[in-house]
């Protein structure tokens, strides 16, 4: 079956007076309704000292405003069955309400709410530090953690891309709950924002109430444009780190363009032919994304031969320049240089020969057949419509998908031999200790 | 074409040579469809020293059968825009196939190759163990995942099919030759014993006809029984493992729990929503994360199988704070025991959990889930149709009542992992 254009569900977008953007896709048949709001504020909008400042702010927009004092957002939504969260990201922050359809009004009632009247106090925000603390400590017991934070503070110097979402240790002992006010009251607000509404609705109905609901707010957030910008990497960067873990791993990035630079569509069929998929377009997402791809580059270069347990390359679309990395997992006895050389010659290789037409045919196929699935449901369908929104329009997935029919294996060649140049490389390999009676 | 769509009440088909087989419709609004089948096959039916040979095959299973080898599998696979998942659990393993619902018929086809015609090509098998090794030294250095190992071992005597996580050790995968995961296949992976769960649309006899026609050949009709293993006499345990050089302490507190056969079962589901079950509401949640500030998640889990199961509160923390977050999970499970629950608490947590059956028929893999487990463990057809009538049956002395025995105290453990030894040394790795 081919694949022509991503069958989105039919959208009906508008924008309120005070900057407020609205992207509704209705669907009758849903038993469920899905609001989410997306802000553009994300920890690339923060500076050294409040690190972690928008995942913080995401923390206490859950625990109290003048109408919904602290947990009362929480038994709101799950009361009725609902459910929600959110999540930060360099570049957004997301927060998201899936409600049985009679329920709407609820998610809507309390993002408007929340959008400009949450209340961070000084005490919550001092009982949140230990739990923001936890879950910073959870994340440093995996390799994986350490290693990617350190490959981006070694590879950025100037952009705040340098900094993990979760921010800095140090930093998160001594925000203070006003500096949070003031990141807060600064960046978030309706001409920052992106509301999505997926599900079973009626869209007259619900758009008068979105005009009812956040009409009234105040036109507010400021300009999250980041000026920093980071000078081009001279040369190769690298670290060791050692810690417990299993056996050695690595991850090596290379600087990668922008979401919305002309490169994007061959960087993406490079992701996937090395690592099997794409975050943008992969068929598990239902299942979550699958870990196995034996015909990737990687998997035969690396696992086939018994070098590595486990291989994969990611490229994160990302609003400014960002990373390609590759990630590759020893197997027992393997050494690190062992598999730093293996990846780094399987890149060359890819750089200077180029992807087979065979490979190209299979992941386009891939990439077209990711698409057939990837709106079921309504929390998956606002969240899609949502992701492309919030870094431009739902129809940026069109253009990057027609785009990404048309690249040729020698673009691709071409990519490869200007991404993976060794002095914009930065590697960063983790060394298990050994430990007695870890069994 | 299909039947009116009504995923929640499921169908019961003919068996197939003793395969149990279900049908549900996926949900209207769906566009996929997904298929599993179960079959009897679970660590708990490791032979004695051969201990990660039920997860050797489960993967391996998934990796190549038939006339196609790994890279044939997986690209047949994408090419239909299909994924191929499996899972082994203490009981049972479980292989699903999920894609296009238009192309349903071709991909139970190709799910009951990989059931009935696993190649077990030697580099897989190489590759796969190389896995296990890898993720048995995750299990001996993670802390979270070192928790539920000592936990198990805490809970059940050594030979109980519950007692271990079923990754064997270096040694006995080495010695898990082909031939003896082929026999392991043929004795487990079968029709008797064994669920075929598809989610489609398409009618009954349809379903029933494709099932007939594609699950012939299994070596065996009769399946194998699984045996409860000797349950661990009274008494409470505590075990500490210190982890230097990491920054979280894993706390778990578990102890041997109820089938889900058991008639207190319904109450015991309400019990752990209340405790920690739903994570938001519950009172773990509220205590140690929303008053406390001391995690970032408390939870429990009622692991309720065919023979029985076991309870489990969990929290993640840090190195200075765990033993403020021990006595606090303790405490909250005393409560569950021994205090009637208000109504207006019981009825919150029973409110939530019956509005969130429509958040299940969102996509086909929700809705799918709640088939496969009606149907492992037996359910009538209209068994989700009827739970939110079950649930507000149950009364708050029923929920005490069932904690006591669902979540006793008698054979429980505490089990705390992580840098315990050296709080104020956490970051610096040592031995």
């Amino acid at each position: 079956m081919s694949v022509r254009r991503v069958p989105r569900p039919p959208t009906r977008e508008f924008a309120l007076q005070n900057g407020l953007s609205v992207v509704l896709a209705p669907d009758p048949r849903s038993p469920t309704a899905s609001v989410w709001v997306w802000y553009r504020v994300g920890s690339r909008n923060e500076h050294p000292g409040i690190t972690g400042a928008s995942h913080w702010v995401e923390h206490m927009l859950f625990e109290g405003s003048p109408r919904y004092a602290k947990g009362e957002i929480d038994r709101a939504v799950v009361s009725v069955g609902g459910e929600l969260n959110a999540f930060t990201d360099v570049d957004f922050t997301a927060y998201y309400s899936t409600v049985p359809r009679e329920h709407l009004g609820i998610p809507l009632d309390i993002e408007s709410d929340r959008m400009t009247r949450a209340l961070i106090t000084d005490e919550e925000v001092a009982r949140e530090r230990t739990v923001i603390f936890s879950e910073r400590e959870g994340n440093e017991n995996w390799p994986e953690f350490r290693v990617e934070e350190e490959l981006y503070q070694l590879a950025f110097r100037e952009h705040p891309y340098r900094w993990d979402a979760l921010g800095r240790r140090r930093d998160i002992e001594t925000m203070s709950a006003e500096q949070l006010r003031s990141y807060y009251r600064r960046f978030y607000g309706t001409r920052n924002a992106v509301l999505v509404v997926a599900g079973g609705f009626e869209p007259g109905a619900i758009a008068h109430e979105i005009r009812r609901r956040f009409g009234p707010l105040g036109a507010s957030g400021e300009d999250v444009a980041v000026r920093d910008v980071e000078p081009a990497q001279r040369g190769e960067r690298r670290a060791e780190l050692t810690g417990p873990g299993t056996t050695p791993y690595l991850q090596v990035g290379f600087r990668a363009p922008a979401l919305e630079e002309p490169a994007t569509p061959a960087t993406i069929l490079l992701d996937t032919i090395l690592g099997g998929e794409t975050r943008l377009f992969s068929i598990g997402s239902a299942w979550g994304r699958s870990s196995e791809h034996p015909s990737s580059r990687l998997y035969r270069g690396l696992v086939d031969p018994g070098i590595a347990v486990r291989a994969t390359s990611e490229w994160r679309p990302r609003r400014y320049p960002g990373l390609f990395t590759v990630q590759a997992q020893a197997a027992a006895g393997v050494s690190l240089d062992r598999l730093e050389r293996a990846v780094l010659r399987l890149l060359e290789r890819l750089a200077t020969d180029g992807p087979s037409r065979e490979e190209i045919e299979e992941s386009r196929t891939k990439i077209r057949r990711a698409t057939l699935l990837a709106y079921e449901g309504a929390s998956r369908t606002a969240f899609r419509l949502g992701y492309f929104s919030v870094l431009r329009s739902p129809r940026l997935e069109d253009e990057i998908f027609s785009d990404l029919l048309r690249v040729t294996a020698r673009d691709v060649r071409v990519r490869a031999a200007e991404l993976f140049r060794a002095e914009q490389r930065t590697v960063v390999r983790y060394r298990p200790v050994r430990e007695a009676g870890r069994g | 074409m299909a039947e009116p769509r009504e995923p929640l009440r499921l169908e019961y088909l003919p068996p197939v040579d003793g395969l149990t087989v279900v049908r549900q419709a996926p949900p209207a609004s769906a566009g996929s469809f997904a298929a599993t089948y179960v079959g009897p096959a679970g660590w708990g039916f490791d032979p004695p020293g051969e201990g990660g040979m039920a997860r050797l095959v489960s993967q391996l299973v998934t990796v190549a059968a038939g006339p196609y080898d790994r890279v044939a599998l997986a690209r047949r696979l994408d090419r239909a825009g299909a994924t191929l998942t499996r899972q082994c659990a203490p009981e049972s393993s479980e292989v699903t196939v999920w894609g296009p619902a238009d192309e349903w018929e071709e991909l139970l086809g190709l799910l009951a190759l990989v059931v009935l015609k696993p190649r077990f090509d030697p580099a897989d098998l190489r590759h796969v163990r190389r896995q296990l090794v890898e993720r048995q030294l995750r299990e001996a250095t993670q802390p979270a995942q070192r928790a539920e190992r000592e936990l198990l071992k805490g809970i059940f005597p050594t030979g109980h099919p519950y007692a271990t996580t079923g990754l064997g050790s270096p040694q006995t995968l080495r010695q898990l030759t082909r031939e003896r995961l082929v026999r392991f296949h043929r004795e487990h992976y079968t029709s008797g014993g064994g669920l075929l769960v598809v989610t489609a649309p398409a009618r009954g006899g349809t379903i029933a006809a494709v099932a007939r026609r594609r699950f012939t050949g299994f070596d065996r009709a009769t399946g194998p029984a699984l045996r409860p293993g000797p349950r661990r006499s009274g008494g409470r345990g505590y075990r500490e493992v210190d982890l230097p050089g990491r920054s979280q302490v894993d706390v778990r507190l578990g102890g041997p729990s109820i089938a889900r056969g058991d008639p207190s079962f319904p109450a015991a589901f309400l019990a752990n929503e209340m405790l920690g079950g739903r994570p938001l509401l519950s009172r773990l949640f509220q205590r140690v994360r929303e008053r406390g500030g001391l995690a970032y998640g408390a939870s429990s889990e009622l692991e309720a199988m065919r023979l029985g199961g076991y309870w489990v509160a969990a929290a993640g923390t840090g190195a200075d704070r765990w033993k403020k977050v021990v006595p606090m999970l303790q405490q909250e499970l005393r409560r569950l025991r021994e205090v009637v629950a208000s109504p207006s608490e019981l009825d919150l947590v029973r409110e939530s959990a019956i509005g969130e059956i429509p958040l299940s028929l969102e996509s086909t893999a929700e809705a799918h889930e709640l088939a496969v487990d009606a149907g492992y463990h037996g359910l009538p057809e209209d068994h989700w149709l009827r739970w939110p009538e079950v649930l507000r049956g149950v009364r708050p002395n029923e929920v005490r009542d069932a904690a006591r025995t669902a979540f006793g105290e008698a054979g429980s453990v505490t089990v705390v992992v992580g840098p315990v030894g050296a709080p104020d040394r956490k970051s610096r790795a040592r031995r």
